[in-house]
């Protein structure tokens, strides 16, 4: 069977990128992909990608860390092993708490920030040994690659693309 | 024209007219070519004093800290002002890329990744500190809450050490984790130039398989913010609690609520000293003039000068509360800061912290390179002389008479402040010529708002 | 606040004509801007454990009998196998002493000299001169000795800041240490007001470096099996001989009766040792014991009892029988 045609065009203008982006979505087009060799602003929201929620996670995760925090101090200071230290009250959590606030804190920030870069290369399909899956190689360095499905008429296509500018346009099989 | 306008009085951030593709060959250039004869010089002497560190720790732990200068009454010296020290220097790194992003300055662009490189290999320094200074360092990982068969025999929550067991094992693996991210698009940049199969290899072992998808992007930018509203509040409770170590005790000049703010501070001033430090070597040596431009300098420089001036006045406030208290014992720790057996450390520290960057008021001074770094190399000095009059001056004299006493440096205590400078480098040295040491593609997103080349043409245009 | 913190001493007029209040004043805080003294409970920011049930050991010096002999010194040395370290150690202020006996000398000829002194210092230029002027002892100096060992604070700032908890309390009042689960950070020492800990710097026995009654088997018969012998890279203090309470304790266990009243009198080596009487330990918990009545007496006070550590060890006010101090 035959993997499907893709379009790729190449831009060097991040503005013009924006334009074509736009337009091509207005043609009713399906984006495959946009690769940039950094954040474009906008870019998400033109070609209608949904927001990350990576920030709730960041906040849920926290959460986590913050309990983490409060179940083991508790654990460890007051009930499993209670101890006279300083005279310091091993009564209870909340008497002794300005103790652990410090503690708290950083666990929560802690879980919350690795948590969440963790999730992000989950997501992103990021980590040692992936194989980079950029079609061509100037889009980390100055190039701007937009691909298309080429679906039924591939001319018409080209010729929209050539009208916003790209540089260069490429048509080829997708793996 | 489009989303990029800035107003054109603004000083431009990148010079030289820069394309895009410039960006990445500028960035590449120094890990795709090989290392001059000054690279190596400043290598091995780092190297040797790193390797003599590395013995006269092997010499500590193998005979006791007895090789120290240490006594019964100055339980702590060089060992804990070396660890301050670079913990405050390695602040800087992270207020850079994540202050600075949360305030939207894009100044920070060509500094960041070289910046957060001296944080992490500085709090690397700062890191083996706590475990060298113990009496068994070997039974180092008690500090950490495993459960265990003796009973469980937990750690001491009550414990400032313990709180910063935890702040400086958070604070270096969320350092490490911002870098680290930020660095992938850059790796991807060098993975897709590399033309030599080994190379090729490691960057794209290191850039995770970074592709540059829109999608990706979208999220890289939404982590980036994250974790820069996460470490901003790290940056400042992690040395807030460093200074509890002080400031949670009893000791006169110790036991003061100012120190959280003051050290803050303190941290940012020293450790925007250092940036300086490194950044105004590496320009020069990279040519990289075009990217951390003179605007940078006088940017961090103004930085110092704020900082110091905080500094100045935490300094002040010490002594008006000492008077002002009436406490007998908080005044003569002051006293005797000032005019006791140390007053030429406390007073070189006043020099090098208040006064030497108020000459930062001065614009030609501020924007003169060589001035910049003999400040920053001062103001290094002067940060390390804070620590240790806070540490030894305190404890060589404190309640009791008949324990106050001197202490004085033993040549193993200074071998070791000189290795881990040395290591420090080799760590960096190594770092600039393999890692990309300009975020470029964070540089090549600014370049047509703040780069020269695009405002020029931006101006013919109006 | 200052020297009345440390050694507090008056005449044997005043001791008889005023009140104690007058010749050995406590330390009061402001709380609600009314004055309390600082060892109210009501000066405390938490819940303070109950010490009445079992018992809490106090130990009491009274600075008018002690003459400074040094016996107690000896005797702690000997029953606690603290180690010898040597001439040019204890140069460098690495001495080992659990126990030492502090001396003071005035820099005028009378103590009370010095503190008028003190107090006319005004001004820059005599501040910068004068206050290294009294760290110089005079010709013929007044003199002042204390024993200071731990003093077993109730509320111990050493203890809050072991990051591995070494170091807590006893339910019987001593701040225990545990030499095995020390790793040698040396916070305790730093934050200890009294600095009476002290650090095994190098390994001082079994080390021909410290060739002394530690490295051979002759002098090791010297030491006291019944106490630890404290390894390389951890701290040791005065541990008011747990050992021989401890003994004393399971002595009445075996024999399933109840402490005897003043039994615990000679379990501390130093208490035992003092020939004067100066030195007295005991359990504050039995009423009818001599040290309860030494803890409760109206010359007691405690070293620098404004910092609010609430030892376990008291000192008696000195008096001297002499017309002016």
């Amino acid at each position: 069977m035959s993997s499907h045609k893709v379009v790729h065009a190449f831009y060097t203008d991040d503005d013009v990128l924006m334009d074509a982006v736009k337009t091509v979505k207005k043609a009713h087009y399906h984006i495959e992909e946009v690769f940039t060799p950094f954040p474009v602003h906008g870019l998400d929201k033109a070609m209608g990608l949904p927001h990350t929620r990576l920030a709730i996670t960041a906040f849920l995760y926290g959460l986590v860390g913050l309990t983490v925090a409060t179940v083991m101090m508790n654990f460890i200071m007051i009930q499993d092993w209670p101890q006279d230290i300083g005279g310091k009250p091993s009564f209870s959590y909340i008497e002794n708490m300005p103790s652990f606030v410090p503690i708290m804190f950083e666990l929560t920030v802690f879980f919350a920030a690795h948590l969440m870069v963790i999730t992000f290369y989950m997501r992103s399909r990021l980590w040692p040994f992936k194989k980079a899956e950029n079609p061509d190689v100037r889009t980390t360095d100055d190039h701007f690659l937009m691909e298309i499905p080429a679906g039924d008429d591939v001319d018409a296509l080209q010729t929209l693309l050539k009208d916003t500018g790209a540089v260069e346009i490429n048509i080829t099989e997708k793996h | 024209m489009g989303s990029h306008y800035e107003a054109p009085i603004r000083t431009p951030l990148v010079t030289g007219n820069k394309s895009y593709h410039d960006v990445s060959v500028d960035v590449a250039r120094p890990v795709e070519g090989r290392a001059n004869k000054h690279w190596w010089i400043v290598f091995s002497i780092s190297l040797a004093a790193f390797l003599w560190g590395v013995g006269c720790i092997i010499y500590t732990i193998s005979t006791g800290i007895g090789t120290w200068g240490l006594n019964k009454t100055i339980g702590w010296s060089w060992d804990i002002t070396n660890f301050v020290w670079w913990v405050g220097i390695g602040h800087a790194g992270t207020l850079i890329s994540a202050v600075l992003l949360l305030f939207r300055q894009k100044w920070r662009m060509g500094i960041n990744r070289s910046a957060e490189a001296m944080t992490i290999f500085a709090v690397v320094q700062a890191g083996l500190f706590p475990l060298i200074h113990m009496g068994r360092p070997w039974l180092g990982y008690w500090v950490l809450p495993i459960p265990n068969q003796f009973g469980s025999l937990w750690v001491n929550f009550n414990s400032p050490l313990l709180w910063d067991v935890f702040a400086i094992s958070t604070y270096l693996s969320v350092s490490l984790v911002f870098w680290w991210t930020g660095l992938l698009p850059d790796f991807a940049m060098l993975r897709d130039r590399a033309v030599k199969p080994f190379q090729k290899k490691i960057y794209a072992l290191v850039s995770f398989g970074w592709s540059g998808r829109a999608k990706d992007w979208q999220r890289f930018e939404e982590v980036s913010l994250v974790l820069a509203g996460l470490a901003t509040p790290l940056v400042l409770s992690v040395h807030t609690i460093v200074s509890f170590d002080f400031a949670t005790s009893i000791i006169p000049g110790w036991h003061t609520t100012i120190f959280p703010p003051y050290f803050v501070a303190g941290a940012v001033f020293s450790g925007f000293a250092m940036v300086n430090t490194l950044l105004i070597i590496m320009r020069k040596v990279c040519n990289f003039e075009d990217y951390i431009t003179m605007q940078h300098i006088e940017l961090m420089n103004l930085v110092i000068m704020i900082t110091g001036s905080i500094v100045g006045v935490a300094y002040i406030t010490e002594l008006f509360m000492a008077w002002y208290s009436g406490v007998e014992y908080e005044q003569y720790a002051f006293l005797n800061r000032a005019t006791g057996p140390y007053a030429w450390a406390y007073w070189s520290m006043m020099t090098c912290n208040v006064f030497s960057p108020q000459f930062m008021w001065i614009k030609k001074l501020r924007r003169s390179i060589i001035f910049s770094f003999i400040i920053s190399i001062v103001v290094n000095i002067g940060m390390w002389f804070e620590r240790f009059v806070i540490i030894v001056t305190s404890l060589h004299r404190d309640y009791l008479p008949s324990s106050w006493t001197m202490f004085s440096p033993t040549f193993v205590d200074i071998g070791i402040f000189i290795g881990t400078i040395g290591f420090f480098f080799v760590l960096f040295l190594l770092y600039a010529r393999t890692f990309p040491v300009i975020a470029q593609a964070e540089v090549k997103s600014i370049l047509k708002s703040s780069g020269d080349k695009y405002k020029k043409t931006s101006e013919s245009h109006e | 606040m200052g020297r009345g913190d440390i050694v507090k001493d008056t005449t044997l007029e005043v001791f008889n004509t005023k009140d104690a209040k007058v010749w050995n004043p406590k330390p009061h805080v402001s709380k609600d801007h009314v004055m309390i003294p600082t060892t109210d409970p009501g000066a405390d920011l938490w819940t303070e454990f109950d010490r009445s049930i079992g018992h809490h050991f106090n130990l009491s010096i009274d600075l008018n009998s002690c003459t400074g002999c040094g016996a107690c010194v000896i005797a702690c040395h000997a029953e606690n196998n603290v180690p010898v370290v040597g001439k040019s150690e204890v140069r460098r202020s690495r001495d080992m002493h659990w126990l030492r006996i502090d001396r003071y000398y005035s820099s005028q000829d009378s103590f009370i000299d010095d503190v008028e002194k003190k107090d006319n210092i005004a001004g820059l230029g005599s501040s910068l001169s004068e206050f290294g002027e009294l760290e110089n002892p005079a010709a013929n100096p007044q003199v002042v000795f204390q024993p200071v060992m731990c003093q077993h604070c109730n509320h111990a700032s050493c203890e809050t800041v072991c990051p591995v908890a070494a170091t807590s309390h006893g339910r019987q009042g001593q701040n225990q240490m545990a030499y095995n689960r020390c790793v040698g950070t040396r916070y305790c020492a730093n934050n200890c007001a009294y600095k009476v800990r002290r650090f095994n710097w190098f390994l001082y026995n079994d080390n021909d470096e410290f060739d002394f009654n530690m490295n051979n088997d002759l002098g090791k018969m010297v030491l006291n099996p019944d106490v630890v012998v404290r390894s390389r890279g951890v701290m040791e203090k005065c541990s008011m001989c747990i050992q021989t309470t401890q003994a004393v304790i399971l002595k009445a266990k075996r024999e399933g009766r109840p402490v005897k009243k003043d039994e615990f009198n000679d379990t501390c080596a130093c208490s035992n040792a003092c020939e004067s009487g100066a030195m007295r330990f005991g359990d504050i918990n039995d009423h009818d014991s001599e040290i309860f009545k030494l803890k409760n007496d109206k010359r007691s006070y405690h070293l620098l009892e404004h910092i609010g550590t609430e030892p376990n060890v008291v000192y008696q006010v000195k008096v001297r029988n002499t017309k002016e101090i």
